[in-house]
């Protein structure tokens, strides 16, 4: 086992399951926040997975993930907007939960980035971290923009 | 059958299946050993033919004719969907109000629908090479389009789908995958034979049939994705059954008994005698 | 040592399977269902079948919730209709 694989052991305990529990309970809105940011971290740990056995076609994985992950957030954004409008207001876990979703694709994609050599892979994992902050940031705001409607 | 001995049959079937585990279980290889003999075949096979992706040389190679009858699954079930989701009699259908969506959602939806589509043509194109191929490249193509409906409006979509059209491609897809095996037939050998041109091992055009069966199943599996949802997204939105309120409120109902008014569109169709007719349901408030 | 990954992936699809079961309404269900989805992916990359935690990604991120999502709203309408029905 290498030092990949063991953060991307450490971001499974540590990041996927406490999200798995948020998605699990409380309202409504807090669990689509959740969701947003199970695919999220999903995407990193599979990135670090491929880069842990040595397998960079494993990232194609974490690309489809990065372009399909925002899709589900804004259906069910979409279809939940009634509920997500009920919801009690933002408390500060929530915006935790937005902001570790943004704040932790940097690092793990930069990181990885470093060590790749340079070249289309190189491109296709910084296009993945671009797509997955950008999904990850629209799906938030639409989210919290939602609550006030 | 009473109970009681539907019962003792399911006990007797459940005990026959558990001992047949156990005893299988027992004698399986320990976990992720060393020792694959199938997995050893299989890749030697594929090397042979040049796909560098083993699974999807087992796909569109060695078991070509098992993923035949895989996508003829999902072309029954679209059909079957189709069939059963269809505009009946006494259902009529209400324009959808316009969907506000926040500016920002829908240009990020606008930027990455073609990148979706590329994502999918790519995942699609890459089947023999990496992980991938035409099942999952064309969930996610059509997945992409969907992007139009929850981060635009449903008339973008219903803009840019035409079902029909769809259709028929879902159609084609499954057709050309049929006539490709027939390559086989025709240079004198089994049906669904790898017969092209093996090319360079690891370009795209490696693999002879393979990347193009894996094209076939791309076409038809995304047509048949969006016609699956298009019938899903009319009966959620557009199509109310007589008395029930849609999106919007309704207009002016159907004289009672006949069930409101007539259904737009080719797709409705008067159902037979046979079936619940709630008819005269809209004037009988 | 090597098969931490499989171990915590494991762990991960037994939370998130049984929080599917234990939940019981389907707006609700379908979330979590998404994430059993993801955890799945991951069971079956470190089991190293990245074609299979594809589809599963492909079918399980968006469709599957829209699919769910677009029969619960069919069907709550039609509730709503009758029960509003009713009571006239």
């Amino acid at each position: 086992m290498n030092g990949w694989l063991a953060a991307a052991c450490a971001l499974l305990v540590l990041g996927l399951l406490p999200a798995l529990a948020a998605a699990c309970t409380g309202p409504v809105l807090r669990r689509v926040l959740a969701q947003n940011l199970t695919t999220v971290l999903t995407a990193l740990v599979l990135l670090l997975l491929a880069q842990g056995y040595a397998r960079p076609a494993y990232g194609d994985l974490a690309l489809v993930l990065a372009v399909l992950g925002p899709a589900g957030t804004l259906v069910f954004e979409r279809l939940l907007a009634e509920e997500l409008a009920a919801s009690p207001a933002r408390t500060p876990f929530q915006r935790l939960m937005g902001l570790a979703g943004t704040a932790a694709v940097p690092p793990v994609v930069l990181a990885l980035a470093v060590v790749t050599d340079p070249g289309r892979a190189t491109v296709k994992l910084l296009l993945t971290g671009c797509l997955l902050l950008a999904g990850s940031a629209v799906c938030t705001r639409a989210l919290t923009a939602a609550w006030g409607r | 059958m009473s109970p009681r001995t539907r019962l003792w049959v399911l006990a007797c079937g459940v005990a026959g299946v558990a001992a047949l585990l156990a005893v299988t279980v027992w004698r399986l290889p320990p976990f992720g050993g060393a020792r694959h003999p199938y997995g050893e075949r299989a890749v030697e096979a594929a090397l042979a033919s040049r796909v560098a992706n083993a699974v999807a040389s087992v796909n569109f190679d060695q078991r070509a004719f098992d993923t035949l009858g895989e996508q003829a699954i999902l072309f029954g079930s679209v059909l079957g969907t189709v069939v059963v989701l269809r505009q009946t009699r006494d259902e009529r259908r209400v324009e959808p109000e316009p969907a506000g969506v926040a500016g920002p959602v829908r240009r990020y939806a606008l930027i990455a629908l073609p990148v979706v589509l590329l994502t999918g043509v790519y995942v699609v194109a890459h089947g023999q090479l990496s992980p991938g191929g035409g099942f999952q490249g064309g969930v996610v193509a059509a997945t992409g389009l969907h992007l139009l409906y929850v981060a635009v409006d449903y008339r973008a979509l219903k803009r840019v789908r035409s079902v029909h059209l769809f259709t028929l491609a879902d159609a084609a897809g499954e057709a050309g995958y049929l006539l490709l095996g027939t390559g086989g037939l025709l240079a004198g050998t089994a049906y669904l034979t790898d017969v092209l041109p093996l090319g360079t091992f690891g370009t795209l055009a490696s693999g002879g049939t393979v990347p193009l069966l894996n094209a076939a199943i791309g076409v038809e599996v995304a047509a048949a994705v969006v016609v699956l949802l298009a019938r899903f997204l009319d009966q959620a939105i557009e199509i109310v059954t007589s008395g029930e309120e849609g999106d919007r409120a309704p207009g002016t109902d159907g004289a009672p008994g006949t069930g409101g008014a007539r259904p737009a569109g080719g797709t409705g169709r008067a159902d037979g005698a046979d079936g619940p007719h709630r008819t005269g349901r809209g004037g009988a408030g | 040592m090597d098969e931490l990954p499989v171990a915590l992936a494991l762990l991960l699809v037994a939370c998130a399977g049984t929080a599917a079961v234990a939940t019981r309404d389907p707006v609700r269900q379908s979330l979590v269902l998404g994430v059993l989805g993801l955890a799945l992916a991951l069971l079956f990359t470190v089991l190293q079948a990245p074609d299979v935690a594809l589809s599963q990604l492909a079918v399980g991120t968006a469709l599957t919730p829209l699919m769910v999502l677009l029969s619960v709203r069919k069907v709550r309408r039609k509730a709503r209709s009758e029960r509003r029905e009713e009571h006239e």
